[in-house]
């Protein structure tokens, strides 16, 4: 079986008094869809955000345990996050663009990076903006601001923003809950498309897209004060699982 | 690695410009306390002026100073709550008026101080007929600090959470009665907040007085309006830095400015903390 | 909504008061245009460009004050704006928290010093300091434009800091999260994402201490030397910053004002200068808050 991708050991992150995650021991395998659902306080985004160490840049924070991306561990071992954070792209619930035109937008991680030589950008923000199913729309409206775009639209332009820089994981947090229905479906079949190339950690709040985009799911719930991870292995299983009363309680609240 | 090493350097650079600002607060500081702790003293507190400033105290320096302040207070206070409330109540609903309002006191705010003095020196020295008057000195110095006084109890109001005003509104209040027991009251944090900020810019300026409302000595307590100036700690340096030779003046010009320094850093202190919390909580993000 | 009588005593108050404030605004500017007519009948537009000011010959030329205006406020802002907005940028950027508010209290305060305690520093310490450092120049003495700039820089420093700190901080926290996760370093995030969104709210930053710096009367009048009729020649010389100079200001604040009581004239021609101060100054608070007004909006 090959190494898993990413994989924590006893991950305990703690803001002020708070524990937000305990001992949070996880395997994600290479390739395909991780799913994190659970309940809102689990810690779910904090865990994601652990993953490529965007955690820390909220004040206050203490991470206590480790991360091992492709088996190199990210906390305390001289990582450079900013490199780590190339490799391992992040979507956010909200689309965030830069009041930039679209390729601009697009090209931004490129352009900083240095990875990809200054004449294969325009190839270079084609093939991201195709693997989000955002080029034939924008095609002809490159070198208009990005702002202009829908909500929908600017959601896959952030994607194809983080795909240009051909990260091996992307993380993805709740990237559909501001968005309407038809481009949620988009959405979710991009995010089964992503998967099979690379592979993609996404924060859902609803077991319906748990079940319709991820092979894989953890279920984090909040015990004794602390987030932790309740059940974690195919997704029917853990969606199954009411033996676990948090899990039996989320489901029967949401279907 | 290129990106990181310019990043250091960055780092680097903007941090000796803070460290240079924060720097430059502390030698001022130093420099006025180390100069100017010497010619402390009770005497100094109670006492007049003797010797043109080389002997004596600056009592009734301090009290000029206040004298002002409280007159400039009196005059702000009910002036800022108006035009607060104009903006806030009466003219919620029309924009316009309301952008006119806040551009008056946008430009009242950058006037130069020195202007606020010779307006007074032609409507009140001359033309009112009043002389040196505190009286002139302290509505200059209401006027000039309007602005701010007005501006925190704007943001005051415009704060209060819209169901206090609905629920006083259901009850079937008057509007006047809601501006007067519920708004009022719940604002009056900003209006001393604005009040403390303006009256330390106020106690700090010269230029509004010099004219009009202070001298250098000869003044103790007012006994009227017309030809009734007073004596102010920022007036009282004004002149003895410019006939810096004398020694036994210097320290106690020191000591002025720095007991002049306690003054405004108190004033800005006492609101500070409340301001400084607002700021960061509206900006968090 | 609530019952409105038409007029109660709290609404009539407010206006009362309210108009009288306003009509002290309107009447401010009105006064200094009015007291002025006189000079503008007399001199023209050469008040503003001739080169002379001998008020017994009834000559009135104010532009050796503008120039002097204008130059000891550029050296304030070239020394002020740079240090002011690089302060901004580490306090905001890279500053943890509660560091961040010590150094907020620590430039507030020092915000607050009264002027003339400025003016006092700058006669009993910086003047000697630029006296010394412009020997090789053989300078007069230390009262020149170039020490009015630099103490000007010192009182700025913490107005461009502040107004500048304010820009950043109002440019979102998701902004700056995004360049992160896409890999920027934090100085990139700065430099391409927070400083341009942030840039209308610096330029007003700059625009107001300019406004300030053109205002600025006693700690300027202090130590300017006060010398009317310094005109460069040739117009780029860097000359005039060694030596004594004056301003519109400083003029303002000196002993002319009474001298000029008596001659209707004279007296016009310091209203004059005063309303040119106001129209100066005003401008730049005008679009300075215009700016700032677009940073908010964004």
């Amino acid at each position: 079986m090959p190494a898993p991708v990413l994989r924590t050991a006893e991950l305990t992150v703690t803001a002020g008094n708070r524990r937000l995650l305990e001992s949070v021991t996880l395997e994600i395998p290479t390739g395909g869809v991780q799913g994190l659902i659970g309940p809102s306080g689990a810690g779910k985004t904090t865990l994601l955000k652990c993953l490529n160490r965007l955690a820390e840049l909220t004040p206050g924070l203490r991470v206590e345990g480790q991360v091992f991306f492709q088996g190199r561990p990210l906390y305390r071992s001289g990582l450079n996050a900013d490199d780590l954070r190339a490799d391992v792209g992040i979507l956010f619930q909200q689309p965030v663009v830069f009041p930039q035109t679209v390729l601009a937008n697009v090209l931004f991680g490129v352009r900083h990076l240095g990875r990809a030589p200054r004449r294969d950008w325009p190839a270079v923000a084609e093939a991201a903006l195709r693997e989000a199913a955002l080029w034939d729309e924008v095609k002809d409206r490159l070198h208009h601001p990005a702002r202009r775009l829908s909500v929908g639209q600017q959601q896959r332009l952030c994607l194809a923003r983080a795909l240009a820089t051909q990260p091996v994981v992307i993380l993805m947090d709740e990237p559909t809950s501001a968005l309407d229905p038809k481009s949620t479906e988009t959405i979710e079949a991009l995010i089964r498309h992503l998967g099979r190339r690379r592979t993609v950690v996404l924060v859902t709040h609803q077991p319906a897209q748990a079940r319709r985009v991820c092979d894989r799911l953890a279920f984090l719930g909040v015990r004794e004060g602390a987030g932790r991870v309740l059940r974690d292995g195919p997704t029917a299983e853990v969606l199954a699982a009411t033996d676990i009363p948090e899990v039996r309680d989320y489901g029967s609240s949401r279907l | 690695m290129r990106r990181k090493a310019v990043h250091h350097l960055f780092r680097l650079a903007t941090g000796v410009c803070a460290a240079a600002a924060c720097g430059v607060f502390f030698l001022i500081v130093w420099a006025i306390a180390s100069r100017g702790w010497a010619a402390l003293s009770w005497r100094f507190f109670t006492e007049q002026i003797r010797l043109v400033g080389a002997d004596g105290g600056i009592f009734y320096n301090l009290l000029g100073t206040l004298i002002l302040l409280a007159t400039a207070l009196a005059a702000s206070a009910p002036t800022a709550t108006a035009l607060a409330l104009l903006h806030g109540v009466y003219l919620r609903h029309h924009p316009r008026p309301r952008r006119l309002l806040t551009l008056a006191l946008t430009v009242l705010n950058g006037v130069p101080s020195i202007l606020f003095g010779i307006f007074g020196l032609i409507v009140f020295v001359q033309w009112l007929g009043w002389g040196k008057s505190w009286l002139t000195g302290g509505l200059l110095l209401g006027f000039m600090i309007l602005p701010t006084v007005t501006v925190s109890l704007m943001e005051r109001i415009a704060g209060l959470p819209a169901r206090y005003l609905e629920a006083a509104a259901g009850l079937g209040l008057t509007q006047s009665q809601i501006v007067r027991s519920v708004i009022l009251p719940q604002s009056v944090g900003g209006l001393v907040t604005g009040s403390l900020l303006g009256l330390a810019r106020a106690a700090g300026e010269t230029a509004p007085i010099m004219f009009t409302a202070t001298i250098f000595a000869g003044a103790t307590v007012p006994n009227g309006i017309k030809e009734n100036p007073v004596l102010s700690l920022p007036y009282h340096i004004f002149v003895l830095a410019q006939d810096s030779f004398d020694p036994a003046v210097g320290a106690k010009v020191w000591g002025t400015a720095l007991v002049l320094l306690g003054v405004v850093f108190a004033l800005s202190l006492l609101a500070l903390p409340v301001r400084l919390k607002a700021h960061e909580e509206a900006r968090e993000g | 909504m609530a019952r409105r009588r038409r007029w109660s005593l709290t609404k009539a108050a407010s206006w009362t008061f309210s108009v009288v404030a306003l009509a002290g605004i309107a009447g401010l500017a009105a006064l200094f245009a009015v007291q002025s007519l006189p000079v503008w009948k007399h001199a023209g537009w050469g008040f503003l460009t001739g080169r002379e000011w001998f008020f017994r010959e009834s000559l009135f030329g104010a532009a050796p004050m503008i120039y002097g205006t204008l130059v000891v406020a550029a050296v304030a802002l070239a020394l002020a704006a740079p240090v002011g907005i690089g302060a901004a940028v580490f306090t905001s950027e890279f500053l943890p928290r509660r560091w961040r508010l010590a150094v907020k209290l620590a430039i507030e305060l020092l915000a607050g010093v009264p002027s003339v305690v400025y003016g006092l520093l700058g006669i009993l310490l910086l003047r000697n300091w630029v006296y010394d450092a412009l020997e090789p120049f053989e300078p007069l003495s230390g009262d020149t434009l170039l020490t009015a700039g630099v103490l000007l820089a010192v009182m700025l420093l913490p107005t461009v800091m502040t107004l500048a700190e304010d820009a950043l901080r109002g440019v979102p926290g998701a902004q700056r999260a995004a360049a992160r996760g896409l890999g920027l370093t934090a100085t990139e995030t700065v430099l391409h994402v927070t400083l341009p969104q942030a840039a209308p709210g610096i330029l007003a930053a700059v625009l107001l201490s300019l406004g300030r710096a053109l205002g600025e009367m006693i700690a300027v009048f202090l130590v300017v030397g006060r010398q009317d009729n310094q005109w460069p020649a040739p117009v780029h010389s860097v000359r005039p910053l060694l030596e004594a100079g004056q301003t519109l200001s400083s003029k303002l604040g000196g002993a002319e004002i009474n001298i000029a009581y008596g001659d209707p004239l004279h007296w016009a021609a310091m209203a004059g200068l005063a309303l040119v101060l106001l129209l100066l100054v005003t401008t730049l608070t005008l679009l300075g808050a215009r700016l700032r007004r677009t940073d908010h909006a964004t």
